[in-house]
């Protein structure tokens, strides 16, 4: 909690503003960016009542995801649907555990992290919650970093729907819970670009200011 | 040779001084020129700021249009086939993307189509069209709105999470079925290959730089 600020000059203090397409710096009093034209700005708009919205939608949407069915077959005139959780025990039953634990990974820890992780971030920015700038500017690198493997368990569908057509033998379509998924995946990917990390330390800079002005007033 | 690498090493623009904004942390560096292969971290946070990477427009020029290349080759071969009995069904890209529409779930078939076809094609077709005239010390016409776009699209790129999923369906199929794996698929892998190294041959900063450079010309 209590983290030693480095004095390092800051572009917020300096009226200094990245360009976030072309990371040229330019003064934020000029509006566009003189290099690529694009909105300057010295922090993401709205950055956490965006990236709040952006998760609770993700959440909502994962109690479906996981519910209904993300693909359903059809073998020798019998329909079985299949959720996520089903089809990964299906590989943990028949002994593939690498594949198993790929799925568990992309499909139900990363979605999981990702929505705690920006939940987190969002309440350490407000400083609700204790946290080391340096550290969660780490955890909000990786929550950018892993969040399109999620993707992998639609692309699984994908795949099966294109290739199970055998006719009566065996036909695989896809559910319901492939669009919730897909879903998820995207909105917290969307929920990740729109939080900015700079306001972890700006929060820093803020409670190293109250502690100073409560030792001197003391 | 020497003296040709040394005139595509990265420039820098008019005026100056040059600073660089921590993306995590929003300190302000001097952006000073640093020698090709090494990396400049942010002094408070300790991410990275910029790389000056070795050869970069010949490599990324290289790579875009080799991805491009196999891209012709993913869409026009089949990826896998599968035998079942006397049934035979392929996998294609495009394939994947149109049994989704058809099956109910448009919405999921459309994602599929852009992360897999789209975005790889804006990135590489981008990458060449800004890079090559670059590497000629010009810049194409609306090379900046290009490179805004592929900025944008950058992470929604998603062929090597699909290629995971191609090898979780296999063995997912191979049970049931007998499969081959097409030219395509050996394609991809490539192209996954290539787009990866495309993307990490040069720095946004440099890029950025040689196009202010070569825009002022």
């Amino acid at each position: 909690m209590s983290e030693i600020v480095k004095s390092v000059p800051r572009g917020a203090n300096k009226g200094l503003a990245g360009c976030h397409v072309c990371e040229k710096v330019a003064p934020i009093s000029v509006g566009n960016c003189p290099r690529c034209g694009s909105h300057l700005h010295l922090r993401k708009r709205d950055s956490i009542s965006r990236t709040l919205a952006l998760v609770i939608a993700a959440a909502a949407m994962y109690v479906p995801a996981n519910v209904l069915p993300i693909m359903s077959i059809r073998e020798l005139g019998v329909l079985t649907e299949s959720t996520i959780i089903e089809g990964l025990v299906q590989f943990w039953s028949a002994g593939s555990y690498p594949i198993a634990l790929v799925i568990f990974i992309a499909s139900i820890l990363i979605p999981i992290l990702k929505i705690t992780s920006l939940l987190w971030l969002c309440g350490a920015a407000k400083g609700v919650v204790p946290h080391s700038a340096k550290a969660l500017g780490k955890v909000y690198w990786v929550t950018e970093l892993l969040g399109r493997w999620s993707m992998v368990d639609i692309f699984v569908v994908a795949i099966l729907v294109t290739m199970v057509q055998l006719g009566t033998y065996m036909t695989i379509t896809p559910g319901p819970g492939a669009l919730a998924f897909a879903g998820v995946v995207i909105l917290t990917m969307f929920a990740a670009m729109s939080f900015d990390p700079k306001l972890l330390w700006d929060q820093l800079e803020r409670e190293a200011a109250e502690d100073r002005k409560i030792s001197k007033s003391e | 040779m020497r003296k040709r690498l040394s005139i595509l090493s990265w420039p820098k623009p008019k005026g100056g001084p040059h600073y660089a904004i921590c993306h995590f942390c929003d300190t302000v560096h001097l952006a000073d020129p640093i020698p090709e292969g090494s990396r400049v971290n942010c002094v408070c946070c300790g991410a990275t700021l910029y790389q000056n990477r070795p050869a970069s427009l010949v490599r990324v020029t290289s790579f875009s249009v080799t991805a491009l290349l196999l891209m012709v080759v993913v869409h026009t071969t089949p990826f896998i086939t599968m035998d079942a009995g006397s049934l035979r069904t392929t996998l294609t890209l495009p394939g994947a993307a149109r049994a989704l529409i058809s099956e109910g779930t448009p919405l999921v078939g459309w994602g599929v189509a852009i992360f897999t076809i789209l975005t790889p094609l804006v990135m590489a077709g981008g990458l060449v069209y800004v890079c090559g005239p670059l590497l000629f010390g010009r810049s194409a016409p609306g090379a900046k709105f290009v490179t805004c776009w592929m900025s944008r699209t950058e992470p929604w790129n998603m062929i090597e999470v699909f290629l995971l999923g191609v090898l979780v369906s296999l063995l997912k199929l191979g049970k049931v079925a007998e499969l081959h794996f097409g030219i395509g698929f050996w394609a991809f892998t490539c192209l996954m290959l290539c787009m990866a190294a495309a993307v990490a041959a040069i720095d946004k900063r440099e890029l950025w730089d040689r196009l202010e450079v070569a825009g002022t010309k």
